[in-house]
């Protein structure tokens, strides 16, 4: 070929740098031209031959993308874009991490101040760590929808059984890699969750050895420490990602080779013709499938950063991880709450190495064994069926996990944990600073001009009502309408009280909300508890308080 | 096709046009953030100080309301924190007091950190084997420091102008003399917790970082020229490093004196003084009219 030179003796300099510019261009694209990429985007007919099919032989990115899909499942249904959309949630997530990267430090005395360095201190910093949270439960929930996609539409059965048992690895991979990242902020919600989730190994049923040995491999010690961030660390940032990898190109590979699957109606029963597309019935990747799938990672995208940015998410921070201080109530990530909800039913052995492996392993063999040959939705009632009462299951699982259900400690430690809890998010520590004047309130007391203050004493009289009940006949009032106690004596003597809302209720209650000034810039604000035996004047049956500090520049209002 | 393209494309614009949006907001919210981040250590510190150092060092912080764990009343047996003495100032005059180079935030973090050997101020630092993580550490720091804006701002009535002898001072307007030693023996105890250091006066070898007091009253005549025991003890209290004692509990007492420079604005009126000088020497306030080393601040 001619060298650079002697093209522009030939054609002057202006049609020699065209020339060159289209053949620089074609490379990259391994075989489109500057007007080949112009027709394709006009949506024009291709030159023979068809210079769109050349990425797909000779180029890297596209070798494994086919060159063309049968039209009828090119619309949004019958995949919704969500395979695709999983895809590009790990590329978000590996974008997003790479960010966080470059400012955390893995170890017990800096991962703390460096989230918080990142919130106050990096540029975008705050953005980022929600983008990163958002998109990790984002894809959580995209990838279980995907897999209830495939099993609907029937799309694991013959021939993809394997691309369906791939899918079950993905699935756990994906939680997995969410999971590992919770520790890594290193405050009590990760730690705890984190432990707790450890714990389960000293429920191993087999030799106590091996429980030991793998609680410690996965803790780095008996407690979890410097040694447990760092490996829960590289699991989180190379081991889950590269098996994620690794398993997606096998996954794709399949969906690949076998062609997605059609619409379940659009083939005769047990008939299997995606790899076989008419002529006529072909949507070609170049430019049809490429710019749909870049408009989806385009809004996709656009909504992944704007719930972060207009503040409908926030990843939450709590205080420093503490060893020491087990907090009231340890809840799992809501894609594993369901696993705490069946914990609060079972053994913990048998939940967690008979229940959950075993549906694990269910579900991976279950497109072997069920091997109706219809697709078709109006054979496959039964199994529809089964899998949406699975899916009302989870979420009623999922609600067991929460602490509302069959909660452990005292009716007054839960009214201080809805209002004032020692971690988490707080109705009184939210109140801006300049309505919290000292004084002392009452449940539900309303207060011209304090909108927010109002507000938490509406929420604390609320958590009173449902942890609270009236006695008749004690000469008190009944301020907050609280509904009548009812007395049940207990096995041993003693006596609870039940309403409609909980088996243990504080008769007659009185609560109050002390603010204090605490230093010229802080606020200490008590909630005592008060409830006097019914049967025995003058004694109490609870005299509690819990006391929070709140700073005026803590911020709490921005969580 | 077409339409595909422009919805990507606008989307694309709009994802860009919401990082332009962040950007811009940005300075104000890392300013806000980078306060509640000290904001909120400085809670957490509050919640450590309550449980770990208030029952030494005073729920307010000045060393005189102290509870025991069954809520009971207690001598304070730790300096003030809540104290300009320490807090205000880079250096503050403790730090120039105690010949310190470093920042008061060092001095603070420093003592929690390692506690203060041959007193009672414990070791707080895991990696010395005490309770604390050095968050914590950091965290109580901030909130002591967290004093200084009430603390040094606001200018609280002036100290006392001590006069430079003992005659005049038991010749000021208003006192009696001998004082009361009950009086004088609350404040010893309780008010400025000279007990901490220098121990019970009625028992011998009850001190701790000072030298024992119970028997000043013989031997303070005879320690520096021309110095009366009630001379002697004026100056010690208003200026300790002016002569330092030979002796404490611990091996030869060093410079500079480890005994705090800031009772001359803790204590605020002569009759104090009397009582507590009255209680340690008893009712002889003789003296040589010699003029004391001090200089007011
Ligand atoms: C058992 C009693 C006790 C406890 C508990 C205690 N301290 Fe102290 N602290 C002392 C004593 C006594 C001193 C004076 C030491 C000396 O003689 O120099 C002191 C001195 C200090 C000083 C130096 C003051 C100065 O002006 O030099 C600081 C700062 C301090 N303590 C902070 C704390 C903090 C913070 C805590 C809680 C984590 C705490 N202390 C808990 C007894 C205590
Ligand atoms: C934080 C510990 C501490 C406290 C509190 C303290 N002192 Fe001292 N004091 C010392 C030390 C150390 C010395 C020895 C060094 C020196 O001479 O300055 C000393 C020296 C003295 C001396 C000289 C003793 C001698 O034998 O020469 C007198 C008198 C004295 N203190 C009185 C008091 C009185 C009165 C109070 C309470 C108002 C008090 N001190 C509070 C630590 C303390
Ligand atoms: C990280 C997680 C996953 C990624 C990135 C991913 C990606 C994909 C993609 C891109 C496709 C192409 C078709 C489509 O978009 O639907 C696909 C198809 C498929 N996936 Fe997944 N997948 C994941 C998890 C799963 C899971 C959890 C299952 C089920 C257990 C599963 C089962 C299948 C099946 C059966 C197909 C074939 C569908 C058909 O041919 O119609 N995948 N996957």
């Amino acid at each position: 070929m001619a060298t650079f030179i002697e093209q522009v003796q030939e054609m002057g300099l202006k049609q020699a740098t065209i020339a060159k510019a289209d053949e620089v261009v074609e490379r990259i694209t391994a075989g489109m031209n500057i007007n080949d990429i112009r027709a394709a985007l006009r949506g024009d007919e291709p030159r023979r031959p068809n210079p769109r099919l050349r990425p797909h032989a000779d180029g890297f990115w596209l070798h494994i993308r086919p060159s063309f899909y049968h039209t009828e499942v090119t619309h949004i249904y019958p995949t919704f874009r969500l395979g695709w959309l999983s895809t590009w949630l790990f590329v978000w997530e590996t974008i997003t991490g790479i960010f966080l990267m470059i400012f955390y430090t893995p170890s017990p005395v800096a991962a703390y101040q460096d989230i918080w360095n990142i919130l106050g201190n990096v540029p975008l910093g705050q953005l980022m760590r929600n983008l990163h949270r958002f998109g990790a439960e984002v894809m959580v929930l995209v990838v279980a929808l995907h897999m209830l996609r495939t099993f609907i539409t029937g799309s694991y059965k013959k021939p993809r059984q394997f691309t369906w048992a791939t899918g079950m690895i993905l699935l756990v991979l994906t939680l997995m890699l969410s999971f590992s990242g919770y520790l890594l902020p290193w405050d009590q919600l990760g730690y705890w969750a984190l432990t707790v989730f450890l714990s389960a190994t000293e429920a191993h049923p087999g030799p106590e050895f091996i429980g030991r040995n793998v609680g410690l491999l996965l803790a780095g010690a008996p407690q979890v420490g410097a040694g447990g961030l760092l490996r829960w660390y590289l699991l989180h940032v190379l081991v889950m990602p590269l098996l994620l990898a690794i398993f997606f190109f096998v996954h794709y590979y399949k969906v690949v080779l076998h062609g997605h699957s059609l619409p379940p109606g659009r083939e005769e029963i047990g008939e299997d013709t995606a790899k076989r597309v008419p002529k006529e019935e072909r949507t070609y990747f170049i430019p049809d499938i490429l710019t749909s799938e870049l408009m989806w990672t385009a809004l996709a995208t656009l909504i992944l950063v704007a719930v972060p940015l207009f503040g409908l998410y926030n990843a939450p921070l709590e205080s420093h991880a503490n060893p020491l201080v087990t907090p009231l109530h340890v809840v799992a990530p809501w894609y594993l709450a369901w696993s705490q909800g069946w914990l609060k039913l079972a053994d913990k052995t048998f939940i967690a190495f008979v229940l959950i492996p075993g549906l694990l392993v269910a579900f991976t063999v279950m497109p072997y064994i069920e091997v109706g040959k219809s697709r078709r939705y109006i054979d496959r009632r039964l199994g529809l069926s089964v899998s949406m009462a699975f899916i009302v299951i989870m979420l009623i699982s999922n609600w067991m996990g929460s602490p509302e259900y069959l909660v452990a400690s005292s009716p007054d430690q839960e009214v201080f944990q809805e209002i004032l809890p020692q971690e988490g998010h707080s109705v009184l520590k939210e109140v801006p600073y300049s309505e919290l004047r000292p004084g002392v309130y009452l449940p539900g007391q309303a207060l011209p001009d304090r909108y927010h203050l109002t507000h938490a004493l509406h929420e604390l009289e609320g958590a009173i009502f449902t942890h609270g009940c009236f006695m008749e006949g004690k000469g008190k009032p009944n301020p907050l309408h609280l509904p009548a106690c009812r007395p049940v004596i207990q096995d041993d003597g003693s006596i609870k009280y039940r309403t409609y809302y909980t088996r243990d209720a504080m008769p007659n209650p009185e609560f109050q909300l002390i603010i204090r000034q605490f230093q010229a810039n802080m606020m200490e604000l008590i909630i005592t508890a008060k409830v006097e035996d019914p049967n025995r004047p003058g004694e109490f049956l609870i005299n509690s308080q819990t006391v929070g500090y709140r700073h005026q520049d803590s911020n709490y209002e921005e969580d | 096709m077409q339409v595909k393209i422009v919805i990507g494309t606008v989307a694309f614009m709009m994802t860009m046009m919401l990082f332009g949006y962040a950007a811009l907001r940005e300075p104000a919210r890392l300013e806000r953030f980078a306060a509640a981040d000290l904001g909120r250590n400085i809670e957490k510190g509050a919640e450590l100080y309550v449980n770990n150092c208030a029952t030494c060092h005073g729920a307010a912080g000045d060393a005189l309301d102290c509870f025991n764990a069954a809520g009971e009343p207690i001598a304070c047996i730790g300096l003030p924190l809540k104290d300009e003495y320490l807090l205000c100032g880079e250096p503050s005059n403790r730090l120039i007091d105690q010949d310190y180079k470093f920042t008061v935030r060092d001095y603070i973090y420093g003592t929690i950190y390692a506690g203060r050997i041959g007193t009672q101020m414990p070791t707080w630092s895991a990696e010395l084997g005490g309770p604390m993580e050095g968050y914590e550490i950091e965290n109580v720091t901030q909130f002591v420091l967290n004093w200084r804006p009430e603390l040094c701002t606001t200018e609280g009535p002036p100290p006392y102008e001590w006069p430079l002898t003992v005659t005049e001072l038991l010749a000021a307007e208003g006192v009696t003399t001998p004082g009361d030693a009950t009086r004088g023996a609350e404040l010893y105890d309780r008010t400025y917790a000279c007990t901490s250091c220098h121990g019970n006066p009625a028992q011998a070898g009850s001190a701790r970082v000072g030298p024992w007091l119970g028997d000043l009253a013989a031997r303070g005549g005879s320690i520096v020229d021309g110095y009366a025991a009630a001379d002697y003890l004026y100056e010690s209290v208003l200026a300790p490093n002016a002569h330092i004692a030979a002796e404490c509990p611990t091996g030869p007492c060093g410079m500079p004196s480890g005994m705090p420079g800031n009772f001359g604005t803790r204590i605020r009126d002569p009759q104090s003084m009397i009582d507590l000088m009255t209680f340690i020497l008893g009712n002889n306030l003789e003296t040589t009219g010699v003029e004391i080393e001090y200089t007011r601040r």
